[in-house]
């Protein structure tokens, strides 16, 4: 390896995360770097924390009654947990795809435009061609542009999960957490999230929650694996599913368990 | 198959078994539809018997002139007027509080034990009979605030009747929204009381609408409210819009039922079931209103 003189940058870092809900400890002394403009993709059986990791990052866990957080975060360069924190706008640089689309029962314009237009105060021609822009960014203009009026939920799963991920991207956000979001769609409209994927790492840093471990070879940089609340590995994931350190890593990736 | 059947039972059992559930589900299912035809027929004969004997009453004329010849003649346009006004205060004051109250309900309140308390004591008021608001109304707005029997005293009367089930209304509508909508708006960075009033409550709307109507043109057609607190019985006033006016007692189409049939014999048969037949396509109205609007926000939303 090239000696470097600038170390890498993380756009999330955490140290020692512990998560408990009420007295179930869900998430163990977790350390964790996720790298600028990289797709880092967190994989483990079910129910080992991934989506309560993710939701430590934009602190979506503040609504689940009874949750408590410990440890050391910087999340786009911000310490979510800090006394002072702004979760405005934490969570406007912190974009979040769920499992299941979850598109507002209005139209596909308003669902793009509320935030902008709440946040950035965007109005007329310049909303409209931010709304434009966005929708072409997640491949879903072509689809849509006739009806733009139209209700969201007139849309197919697949062209929903890209009209929450235009929704994601119209507030501008750094880091896109994503919460294995094709698992309810069908292979060829996972084909085209996993495409974003891809082109958006360029600019943005993207965090993968996903059960399906070809997904994450195709789409991921990085690689995290989960179990029982501990992060057991992270790494390369070229080099995690070459040659993983730990046996039970090398156990999941060759499929004995999970 | 006999090899396989041994130890099912053999079709004749079977078919005795199927005979009777059969003859069960027949049996049920011919109550259900008798009571359906009970309940359709009895509203048609209410309908019916309205229609026919309020219509020959109803004119423009009858709905826009004043009573005549000591109520014996004339039209009840004070009473409709009467209960517009009624309702458009209602409606106005009933809005926000109600809409205020069920935000607070559904999205503030948690499930403590004050929550828990406060919900039940709401329930109990819209549960409790018009007539009682009516008492209460006379004690505090009528006396004891010396608003004196008026406009001002009937608005106050029938929001309190309204507000406690409109709370009720709006909190169920809001919380039929699905979490994720409301976990999606908060994502994105949005403020609570942003994710409430451009996610939560327009997703909720039809439902929060129909709440809203259905209560206030319920309370429009009460009597018991404000018998005591608003109504008048014979009004001829001309009616000038002003400060004056909420001070004034109104005369109202449920009232003028209710009291012209108590007075047996003075008002024309044919006036009062034109008065009920006004009443019935007052409230009727409001709620054609009320469920196109509805409509329009449902398809808007894609629902
Ligand atoms: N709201 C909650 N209240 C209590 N316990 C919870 C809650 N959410 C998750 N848990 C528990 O925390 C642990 C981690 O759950 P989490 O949802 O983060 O797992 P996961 O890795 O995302 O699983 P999956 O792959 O099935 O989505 C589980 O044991 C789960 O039962
Ligand atoms: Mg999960």
């Amino acid at each position: 390896m090239v000696a470097v003189a600038s170390p890498v940058k993380h756009a999330v870092r955490a140290e020692d995360v512990n998560l408990y809900y009420g007295t179930k400890h869900a998430l163990k002394g977790v350390n964790f770097a996720a790298p600028s403009r990289q797709v880092t993709a967190m994989i483990g059986p079910s129910g080992c924390g991934k989506s309560s990791f993710l939701r430590c990052l934009n602190r979506m866990n503040d609504r689940i009654p009874g949750a408590k957080v410990t440890g050391k975060f910087e999340v786009a360069g911000m310490d979510p947990y800090a006394k002072n924190a702004d979760l405005m706008r934490l969570r406007r640089a912190v974009g979040m795809l769920f499992q299941k689309p979850n598109p507002f029962p209005s139209s596909v314009f308003e669902n793009i435009a509320l935030a902008p237009s709440l946040h950035y105060g965007i109005k007329g021609s310049t909303l409209e061609g931010m709304v434009e822009e966005t929708l072409k960014r997640a491949a879903l203009w072509d689809e849509v542009k006739d009806h733009l009026r139209r209700s969201a939920l007139e849309l197919s799963g697949g062209q929903q999960q890209r009209l929450c991920l235009a929704r994601m991207l119209a507030v501008e956000p750094e880091i896109l957490l994503m919460d294995e979001p094709c698992s309810a769609l069908d292979p060829i409209s996972t084909g085209k999230i996993e495409d974003l994927i891809s082109e958006l790492s360029k600019d943005y840093t993207v965090l993968i929650v996903t059960h399906n471990l070809q997904q994450a070879h195709r789409v991921s940089s990085q690689l995290a694996f989960f179990m029982l609340g501990e992060l057991v590995e992270m790494g390369d994931t070229e080099a995690v599913f070459e040659s993983a350190q730990s046996e039970v890593t090398r156990d999941y990736l060759s499929g004995r368990f999970g | 198959m006999a090899v396989l059947g041994s130890s099912r039972p053999n079709q004749a059992e079977l078919h005795g078994r199927d005979v009777r559930r059969l003859r069960h589900g027949k049996f049920l299912i011919g109550v259900a539809t008798t009571v359906h035809y009970l309940v359709v027929a009895m509203t048609l004969a209410l309908i019916g018997t309205i229609l026919v004997k309020g219509l020959p009453a109803i004119s423009w004329e009858f709905l826009t002139s004043y009573p005549a010849e000591g109520m014996t003649q004339g039209g009840i346009w004070p009473m409709l007027r009467g209960s517009i006004l009624l309702m458009v205060g209602t409606l106005a004051l009933t809005l926000p509080f109600g809409l205020l109250g069920g935000i607070w309900l559904a999205e503030y309140a948690g499930d403590g034990r004050m929550a828990r308390t406060l919900r039940a004591s709401i329930a109990t008021l819209a549960g409790t009979p018009s007539i009682i608001f009516g008492l209460f109304g006379l004690a505090i707005f009528v006396l004891k605030l010396k608003l004196g029997t008026s406009l001002l005293a009937g608005w106050f009367t029938l929001a309190l009747f309204s507000i406690p089930i409109v709370v009720l209304t709006t909190e169920q509508a809001l919380r039929a929204v699905p979490e994720s909508i409301e976990d999606g708006a908060i994502a994105l960075g949005l403020s609570r009381w942003q994710t409430i009033w451009k996610v939560m409550l327009p997703s909720a709307l039809p439902g929060v609408m129909t709440g809203l109507v259905l209560t206030v043109t319920r309370a429009a057609g009460e009597a018991p409210p404000i018998l005591m607190t608003a109504a008048i019985y014979y009004s001829t006033e001309k009616l000038s819009l002003g400060w004056e006016t909420l001070k004034k007692p109104v005369a109202n189409l449920p009232y003028h039922l209710a009291e012209g049939y108590r007075q047996g014999g003075v008002i024309p048969e044919k006036i009062i079931w034109g008065t009920c037949l006004t009443l019935m396509l007052f409230v009727l109205t409001i709620n054609l209103f009320a469920i196109v609007i509805r409509t329009r926000a449902r398809k808007k939303a894609g629902w």
